[in-house]
């Protein structure tokens, strides 16, 4: 099942699901519409840029730009990835230095120390990348880590079917 | 003596009157019945023959004017997985219907149908919305071909996975909306559709066309867990079956092989002495 939005897309496999929306700011108009923006809120005068969130599991609308809202449901199957999307000041530094997007995430890779919000039996793994001079993070969350071995190939299939192109 | 007679001739006049209308008004039942279609002792060869199309809207029966007439087909129509633009048109969506644990309701609304307010407004407090245990509210509309994104995104119930699909009006033949199609989740077979002019009524439909939702789940609570192996090895027989295209109720699956082959033995003539 295709996705596509915002110079993003890509090709989900069986059982997955995605979206692809731009951060929401504070004071944007659907903001009192959407309660995703609650939680995903940037900073002022920030401009918007695109976050995607891809997951094995049925995704909630109320999510923040890192999972929080969607890790919490998660059951030992559940896989999700986001990319996340940031500013052109970002491109060049130091931690985006790594070209293209991550295609191979392997279980020691990941740790629940790299979690946004520590969860039990959750580990997380954060990639920094550039692709297109667009800077990214590649932030994904095992439902439970001793089934790494079992879900990652289904992430790495996904990121693999994902092409970012230039703005 | 004169006078007895009169009054017995109006008696008779006023009886007479009474009988002739009351014939009348069993003439005009009969009728009306007749054109219903109802007959008494009818045998199957004075009946009238059963369209194989079953019942038709505007011929068989009329439905109300706020809500779509049901799609002319036999059979529940297809399902399938949902991808378009969310509430606002900056987003791009995707949700899993088919091969997935969960079922799936999929409210098919428009922003400027009167009837459509009320689910809206209902949508708006999902707890009250009494959903079957383990089922997904899947609103869509129509694309921004024929929908506002604004209207759509000031509509749009918090929580509730809201997205705009023109595909996903043909993928599931709806008729117009309301419109409601529940999903069985691992095999993507349609459960029940409809509309009505509320979601008590839209409810209530969905739970007649896939059981007492209650009975099921009070019967789900005092059921023994299966093993993990067990589960796990029919999720992947059905899961098998179904990227086979062997849907529940196939008829592959009630037919025994060796039967196919003895009957063409049988036509051959061989001898199975």
């Amino acid at each position: 099942m295709k996705l596509q939005a915002h110079g993003i897309e890509t090709d989900l496999p069986p059982g997955w699901e995605g979206r692809i929306a731009l951060r929401k700011a504070p004071g944007a108009t659907a903001a009192a519409n959407d309660s995703t923006a609650a939680r995903a809120a940037g900073t002022l005068g920030e401009v918007p840029n695109p976050v995607v969130h891809l997951a094995n599991f049925a995704l909630p609308e109320d999510r923040g730009d890192f999972g929080s809202g969607a890790v919490d449901l998660m059951t030992e199957a559940d896989v999700m990835v986001v990319l996340f999307e940031y500013g052109p000041e970002a491109v060049g530094k130091a931690l985006f230095k790594r070209k293209g997007i991550p295609t191979n995430l392997t279980p020691n890779m990941f740790s629940s120390s790299a979690l946004q919000r520590t969860l039990p039996g959750q580990a997380g793994c954060q990639v920094f990348f550039t692709v297109e001079d667009r800077a990214f993070c590649c932030y994904t969350v095992l439902g439970r880590q001793s089934a790494a071995n079992r879900v990652l190939p289904q992430a790495n299939a996904t990121l693999a079917a994902t092409r970012i192109s230039r703005r | 003596m004169t006078v007895v007679v009169v009054i017995e001739g109006v008696v008779v006049a006023v009886l007479a009157l009474l009988v002739v209308g009351l014939l009348r008004s069993h003439a005009e039942i009969l009728k009306r019945l007749h054109e219903l279609g109802a007959g008494l002792d009818a045998t199957p060869a004075q009946s009238q023959p059963m369209s194989a199309a079953g019942p038709r809207p505007g011929r068989d029966f009329n439905v109300m004017p706020q809500v779509p007439s049901p799609p002319d087909r036999e059979a529940f129509g297809g399902s399938a997985d949902l991808a378009g633009i969310g509430a606002g048109g900056s987003e791009a969506v995707t949700v899993r219907v088919n091969g997935v644990e969960h079922d799936t309701i999929v409210a098919f609304l428009s922003s400027g149908c009167i009837t459509c307010q009320k689910f809206w407004d209902a949508f708006r407090k999902p707890r009250k919305l009494g959903l079957p245990a383990g089922t997904r509210l899947v609103v869509v509309t129509k694309g921004a071909d024929a929908e506002s994104p604004s209207e759509v995104a000031k509509l749009a119930p918090p929580g509730i996975p809201t997205l705009m699909s023109t595909e996903a009006f043909a993928a599931y033949d709806v008729p117009g909306s309301p419109y409601f199609v529940q999903v069985h989740g691992p095999t993507g077979r349609v459960k029940g559709e409809g509309t009505g002019p509320d979601w008590d009524q839209v409810s209530g439909l969905l739970s007649q066309a896939t059981g007492d939702a209650e009975l099921v789940a009070s019967l789900a609570g005092s059921m023994v867990a299966k093993p993990d192996a067990d589960a796990e090895r029919e999720a992947r027989i059905d899961r098998e079956l179904f990227d086979a295209g062997v849907a529940p109720g196939d008829a592959s699956l009630y037919t025994v092989d060796g039967a196919h082959e003895h009957d063409h033995d049988d036509h051959a003539g061989h001898d199975h002495g």
